[in-house]
């Protein structure tokens, strides 16, 4: 049971303002509840997509590796690093926002496939195998991107959820109970009073009708 | 304890008003349509509180691939999803058919378009925001007395 509001004046004027009070925080409440069940859902849907992408990147760095190690063993530990050292890779992202429900959500992009190409120096001493090493890293980093905007989507849409939740108790057991509790008091009041001064009128006509009895 | 002072109700409306806020930030200013987003090079869309909403492109090329040419022009993107509080649909105001057929192939079903109005239930938005991440937005919209 909410705690009862408590009223500086008991006058009808105050009861109209209580009631559009209660109105509006139900209306609030009902948003407030869509918003944490569309929250809820994202958030679920990215703990998915979260949990299937992490999957798929343990896989690529596995690949990654063995391809790496099977670079290594055909050119030599030290003739890769050489190849490794000269080699360039340019990563453009594009970094922006999307909203979902109110919450901003990091949005991340590589701009062009093309800028992700290893440029190796000397193409002559690279092999195939070298080749498919960096594709695979390349795999790799992308992966990590789009992990990296699921993680961060995930935290938001947590803190936000949690913030809702509040709005939402708050809501549903301070704010609506105490002021239905008050309207309650208030409405019991004003009908006491009513029936008080009905009393009190049937009291007076009583007299009235006894004085004139008399009189006559 | 709530009192009927002016600083709790003041409370109560901040409240209502915070939240309305909140609520329409994401909502675009201006929409704009497939083909003028396509020829961006970062695609986006200026929201209500001045901040960007960016598309990722591989939505708008995945749009573009399943509409014909003359429908680029046709769909204004973000898509809106009206979250209305007493429904338990969810609501897509369409000018076109381009959202009607963009919709059924996601959802792999016939999707009718009545008095310009598409209904959604809460287990296809999941699958449509699957898709439609970043071309989707929510508009929560307060039940009518």
């Amino acid at each position: 049971m909410g705690t009862k509001v408590k009223v500086t004046l008991p006058t009808k004027i105050e009861l109209a303002r209580l009631k559009r009070r209660y109105r509006l925080a139900t209306r609030i409440q009902k948003i407030v509840k869509d918003r944490l069940s569309i929250l809820v859902m994202e958030f679920l849907q990215t703990v998915k997509e979260c949990a299937v992408i992490k999957e798929q990147l343990i896989e690529e760095f596995m690949e990654a590796y063995k391809a790496l190690s099977m670079a290594s063993g055909y050119h030599g530990n030290a003739s890769l690093e050489q190849e490794l050292m000269v080699s360039e890779m340019t990563v453009s992202v594009t970094a922006g926002t999307r909203n979902v429900a109110g919450v901003r959500i990091p949005l991340f992009e590589i701009e062009k496939r093309d800028a992700l190409q290893a440029k190796m120096k000397n193409p002559c001493d690279t092999s195939s195998l070298l080749d498919h090493s960096t594709e695979l890293s390349r795999k790799c980093l992308e992966t990590t991107i789009q992990i990296a905007e699921l993680e961060n989507a995930l935290e938001l849409l947590g803190a936000e959820i949690n913030k809702v939740k509040r709005i939402n108790n708050a809501l549903e057991y301070i704010v609506i109970p105490s002021l239905e509790d008050t309207i309650k008091y208030l409405t019991m009041k004003f009908e006491e009073r009513d029936r008080e001064e009905v009393a009190r009128l049937k009291f007076v006509k009583l007299l009235i009708e006894k004085r004139e009895a008399h009189a006559y | 304890m709530l009192t009927d002072s002016p600083s709790d109700n003041k409370l109560v409306t901040g409240l209502v008003a915070d939240e309305f806020r909140v609520l329409n930030a994401q909502m675009p200013r201006k929409r704009k349509s497939l083909a003028e987003l396509l020829d961006e090079d970062h695609p986006h869309v200026m929201c209500n509180d001045g901040s960007t909403h960016l598309f990722k492109k591989k939505e708008l090329l995945w749009l573009k691939e399943h509409l014909d040419e003359e429908e680029h022009s046709a769909l204004f993107l973000p898509i809106i999803l009206e979250v209305t509080s007493n429904r338990s649909e969810i609501i897509i105001r369409t000018k076109g058919r381009s959202e009607v057929t963009i919709l059924s192939q996601i959802l792999d079903m016939p999707v009718e378009s009545i008095r310009n109005t598409i209904t959604l239930f809460r287990p296809q938005l999941t699958v449509v925001r699957k898709v439609l991440k970043t071309t989707t937005q929510y508009l929560f919209a307060p039940a009518k007395d």
